[in-house]
């Protein structure tokens, strides 16, 4: 690794460093106005911070970022006014509170909004709802809290400032700026921290295919709602320090113009770069700053307005994101190495000892069974009372025409639907409500048709983040990923990024995933869809080995595949068991071949 | 009738299609052979104008295609994408009715030349598209692009993901519509054996190119050269 | 008189209803066919208020500036259209922030054209009695309006070509075009119709929200929630959504406050939302 190489993995802290140093050198020498007004844009970015680890990382564009701003203001500042004797210091309450409330009041939308397994967009408009419910609330709300007084629209004045320790004596607008710059710092370092680490990779796993990573047994929703508070606390505190800066709150804290602000810092500072809104915040409150002076007179709106639809249109990246862009031009292509990869072999040999080890560690092969199982869509009766047992040693296909119920049928023993009668057992326990995570950690392992990566991370970082779900330890999910590369051929590949794969490729990444989880029972849908004949043989390959050592089951449509399987074949026929035995056996059987298999005599 | 010269092609900077060129004679049935990837569907996409060309031209009748895939369907293009893409939040009716409408043919008239030529269709007149099983969707897309009463069509692997029934249907009623009104027909394909039995001539690709052109019968015969460019 | 009373709240609650969803089917249109959150929808009903104020003011009688606000309000949306959203179809997030960045632009544009306050139209004063109280003609008749407007949009989008075509083009823009339809200028048609819809009840309004250049924050809000909470089947979807939380509001303001009405219509939504994560009309087979 050369100089260049090492700045850009650790760009998010080399530059953040230096900007921070760069401020409080800043903050002592520029007017003291000028300070004023830029301690309100750090602590924007703050906001706009809180923002980006929900949406930039976590893929949920929250409009309700305002309203744990707000919140976390008016908590924290009236924790202030009340309690600011005890220590002597006005800030110890106010962000302490202000960030513990925004916190929880987060949490617990987040377990409204993500348990409740909403549409994207419902979930954004929810928060907004929730916004706009503390803005017409909060016009003509009025309490008296000690000695804080809520005003309805008259808001909350009497805030004390910045106090540090011992005194009533609030810091000045310089250093006011620098302990802000601190506060926003120290935030962003802690952020970058977790974001950084194995939290942050499961967050960025579930904005990038939610299915999948509770698929790999990841408690999606549960991390879904930590981010939330996390981020949550983020935007109490930006508030709490808000509340100290103006010394006064009102109820336009939570206006509709505040809450769509934050989106424009993010993005034009860069989504998912964490340091972004930062540079978003700074740059709209300098741009505001310079026409407010009389520069251009009071059109600051319009101007705003058009910046955000160009920054939509062409610099969909932000600023940082163009850079990271830049920088990337003078690295050597990471993905150079995807083009030379060859086709997929399976080393008999190592699957072997994979599957060994994983039976060892994970015990036998479990069954899995339905009894009676039923699914519909309305009038539509796609799984109906469906008996089925699967056991370890041969491969078992469930084939029949298209709507015949396949996938349906595996998607409710997967527990994607939820079944309206009957029981699923996976190896004599019951899961038949189970969620889909805790399936996956009794040993169900499931692969979808089509491949299911996650496309901007690194080939062997898919890889690890499966084999860390059951092993919860980094080391030894790092030895079992590289195993599994080895054994997929693609250590060559291990530093390309997932969605640089061809399509093959990404199915025998997802494959090897599954594999990661040593399951005890595996189920494939159409597995074969988008192969190759020659990967096609491979997959019946490992398919069959992968059989002595667990149950499997394969959804498949293509008839030369099952046949090469040579197991156990169930025909479904609209919603029923129709047939079972082998493919030779149901090759003779008229009554198949009139449903299903045709007669191949073309008129 | 329906002629690429020297198309290349592909999405962004990135080329998929080089140099090909192929025809396709009036009241031909045509078949593309190749394994996945080797450029088919961009080169159907190609044809219909989807992607924008980077180099080589179309005919389609004898006249140069206009570039603007619409104007393209005037002269008579009907395609049928990989994937089926039916307009899901439409009805049966409307999704064959909008096609010829588009084209100024009278949509009543043409949903039921469509249910004639495609009964199973019928007890699904009412329905939302996107309620239909996979195979159902492929005859529907079928006959959507019959109503814009194509004389040359596209067919991007019709067969994937239907059941051998159906599959066995269509190629009855591709055979039929072929030899009673003139349809010439070219036809993307991993399905041999689908191929073998309504195609007469095939072009094999392969890396983008045309690697060789065929007629049915050598094919048939030639087990090695079906092995080593299908791998079947 | 309590029946009075009663029969008097009512009324005047569905007409408000009918007001909101005056001022949604444009959104509707554009959310439920197109996918696009259209957030300078708002803006749309301001400039088709300031048209026909402007229409009026220079002698054109009310009813005949209602025709010129739309074609004003078709034509921006027009331009609109080419310039940005054609170019950001599929990405929903993008499209509102965008939209919004034009929401916000046209509001500093109608401040620095017309100022902050301008005055109303008179309001024709018909009046209809009902015991003791009294109802404004003007208002009732919105809910003819709505009705009148529901089914013309309906019948347009389900019963004629232009509809079928619109529908197609938006959802499968490629495939459509793979059928003969210029997809991209049916869209263009679309997102004016829409934007046309939103200068009408702008107009149409007129009498009785006075143009102002943020009235368009205040409809859209509760405009956007309403198109949301209706779900896929956009157009029947909006029209029961806006009767339940735009009536339920109204009847909430009437027996309490205006912000007990606004906190009706936001709890509601919310509610809805959670138990109907997909809108209300996520399970129907229904087109429109």
């Amino acid at each position: 690794m050369n100089m260049l190489q090492v700045l850009n993995e650790k760009a998010g802290l080399v530059f953040p460093a230096i900007s921070i140093l760069t401020g409080l050198a800043l903050a002592n020498s520029i007017d003291p106005y000028l300070a004023y007004v830029a301690t309100s844009w750090v602590i924007f970015g703050l906001l706009g911070l809180s923002l980006d680890i929900v949406w930039g990382r976590g893929g949920f564009l929250s409009l309700a970022q305002t309203a744990f701003y707000g919140l976390g203001g008016y908590f924290g500042s009236v924790a202030a006014i009340n309690l600011s004797f005890v220590f002597g210091s006005s800030v110890i309450w106010s962000l302490s509170v202000g960030m513990i409330s925004g916190a929880l009041i987060a949490g617990a939308l987040g377990l409204i909004i993500f348990y409740a397994r909403m549409g994207p967009l419902q979930s954004t408009i929810l928060s907004y709802t929730f916004t706009l419910l503390l803005w017409s609330v909060s016009q003509s709300f009025k309490i008296r809290l000690g000695d804080a007084v809520i005003g309805g629209d008259n808001g909350m004045s009497g805030i004390p400032g910045i106090v540090l320790a011992g005194g009533t004596e609030a810091l000045d607008p310089k250093g006011a700026l620098t302990f802000t710059i601190l506060v926003a710092g120290a935030a962003y370092f802690v952020t970058y921290k977790v974001m950084t680490g194995t939290f942050g990779r499961v967050i960025d796993c579930v904005r990038l295919d939610i299915q999948k990573t509770e698929l790999l047994g990841y408690d999606v929703r549960r991390y879904q709602v930590l981010n939330f508070a996390f981020s949550g606390g983020i935007a109490g505190l930006a508030g709490a320090l808000f509340g100290a800066w103006s010394n006064y709150l009102n109820p336009s804290i939570f206006s509709v113009q505040e809450a769509l602000l934050v989106p424009i810092y993010v993005l034009v500072g860069g989504l998912g770069t964490l340091a972004g809104p930062f540079v978003g915040a700074i740059a709209i409150g300098g741009l505001s700053f310079w026409l407010g002076g009389g520069a251009v007179g009071g059109q600051t709106t319009l101007i705003l307005g058009i910046v955000l639809v160009l920054l939509v249109l062409f610099l969909k990246n932000g600023v940082l994101g163009a850079l990271r862009q830049g920088m990337a031009r003078l690295l050597p292509d990471p993905n150079e190495a995807s083009r030379n990869a060859g086709a997929v072999s399976i080393e008999t040999g190592d699957l072997e000892g994979i599957l060994q080890a994983a039976e060892e560690k994970e015990g036998p092969a479990k069954a899995l069974s339905s009894a009676g199982l039923l699914k519909k869509f309305g009038g539509v009766v796609p799984v109906n009372d469906v008996t089925l047992s699967f056991e370890p040693g041969k491969p078992h296909s469930l084939i029949g025409p298209n709507g015949a119920g396949k996938s349906s049928f595996l998607k409710t023993c997967v527990g994607l639907y939820k079944p309206d009668g009957g029981h699923v057992t996976l190896g004599g326990e019951p899961i038949t409500n189970a969620t889909i995570y805790s399936r996956v950690h009794t040993g169900m392992g499931v692969k979808n048709q089509k491949p299911q990566v996650f496309s901007e991370l690194k080939v062997r970082d898919n890889l690890w983040i499966a084999a860390f779900s059951r092993l919860r330890d980094k080391r030894q999910a790092h030895d079992v990923a590289t195993t599994i590369l080895d054994m997929l051929g693609l250590t060559e590949q291990a530093d390309v990024t997932a969605s640089a794969l061809s399509h093959g490729q990404q199915q025998w990444l997802d494959i090897g995933m599954v594999l990661c989880l040593a399951p005890r029972v595996v189920l494939l849908d159409e597995p074969a869809a988008g192969m190759t004949n020659e990967e096609t043989r491979e997959l019946a390959k490992l398919v069959r080995i992968l059989a002595r050592f667990t149950t499997v089951i394969v959804v498949e449509h293509d008839m030369e595949f099952v046949r090469t399987l040579q197991g156990h074949v169930t025909v479904l026929h609209q919603g029923e068991v129709f047939a079972d035995g082998d493919i030779d056996q149901l090759r003779a059987d008229e009554r198949v071949l009139d449903i299903y298999l045709g007669r191949r005599e073309h008129v | 009738m329906f002629k690429v010269s020297n198309a290349t092609g592909g999405y962004g900077k990135t080329v998929i299609i080089r140099d090909v060129s192929l025809q396709v004679g009036k009241g031909e049935i045509v078949a593309l052979l190749g394994r996945n990837g080797v450029g088919k569907s961009t080169l159907m996409r190609y044809a219909t104008g989807l992607i924008s060309p980077m180099a080589g031209t179309l005919e389609i009748d004898g006249r140069t295609a206009p570039a603007s895939t619409a104007k393209r369907v005037r002269l008579g293009l009907g395609y049928v994408p990989q994937g089926r893409f039916v307009f899901q939040r439409m009805t049966v009716v409307e999704n064959i009715a909008v096609a010829a409408e588009s084209n100024g043919h009278d949509g009543k008239a043409s949903v039921e030349a469509a249910f004639e030529d495609f009964p199973m269709l019928v007890p699904k007149a009412k329905d939302l598209a996107g309620g239909l099983s996979g195979g159902q969707q492929q005859i529907l897309a079928l006959a959507r692009a019959l109503a814009i009463r194509p004389r040359i069509l596209l067919l991007d692997e019709p067969t994937e993901g239907v059941q051998p029934s159906i599959i066995d249907e269509m190629a009855g009623v591709l055979k039929r519509l072929n030899r009673e009104r003139g349809i010439s027909v070219l036809v993307a394909e991993q399905d041999l054996d689908f191929c073998l039995s309504i195609a007469e001539r095939a072009y094999v690709m392969e890396k983008g190119s045309i690697r060789l052109e065929i007629d049915r019968d050598s094919l048939k015969a030639d087990a090695a050269l079906q092995h080593e460019l299908l791998g079947v | 008189m309590e029946f009075d009373y009663l029969a008097t709240v009512l009324l005047s609650s569905l007409a408000s209803a009918s007001i909101l969803l005056i001022a949604t089917i444009g959104l509707a249109v554009v959310f439920g066919l197109m996918g696009v959150i259209n957030l300078a929808h708002g803006e749309f009903l301001m400039i088709g208020a300031y048209t026909a104020l402007t229409a009026t003011q220079a002698g054109v009688p009310f009813l005949l500036s209602i025709p010129i606000a739309v074609a004003v309000t078709m034509a921006i949306g027009a331009v609109i259209e080419i310039l940005v959203i054609n170019r950001l179809y599929g990405r929903i997030f993008d499209t509102m922030l965008a939209t919004w960045g034009i929401s916000i632009a046209f509001y500093q544009l109608a401040v620095l054209i017309f100022g902050t306050v301008t005055p109303g139209i008179g309001m024709p004063q018909y009046s209809i009695k009902i015991g003791d109280y009294n109802l404004a003609g003007y208002s009732l008749l919105m809910i003819f309006v709505a009705a009148l407007m529901g089914s013309f949009v309906y019948l347009l989008m389900t019963r004629t070509v232009y509809g079928m075509k619109a529908r197609a083009s938006i959802q499968e823009p490629a495939m459509a075009r793979a059928i003969g339809i210029e997809s991209s200028r049916v869209n263009t048609m679309t997102f004016s119709l829409g934007c046309g819809l939103a200068g009408f009840a702008g107009a149409i309004l007129l009498p009785i929200v006075p143009a102002t250049p943020s009235m368009g924050f205040a409809f859209v809000i509760k405009a956007f929630l309403t198109v949301v909470v209706a779900g896929p089947v956009t157009l029947t979807g909006s029209a029961i959504a806006a009767i339940g939380l735009g009536g339920g509001a109204s009847i909430t303001a009437s027996f309490l406050t205006s912000v007990a009405g606004d906190v009706f219509f936001f709890l509601i939504t919310a509610v809805l939302l959670w138990l109907f994560p997909l809108g209300i009309t996520a399970g129907w087979r229904r087109k429109m």
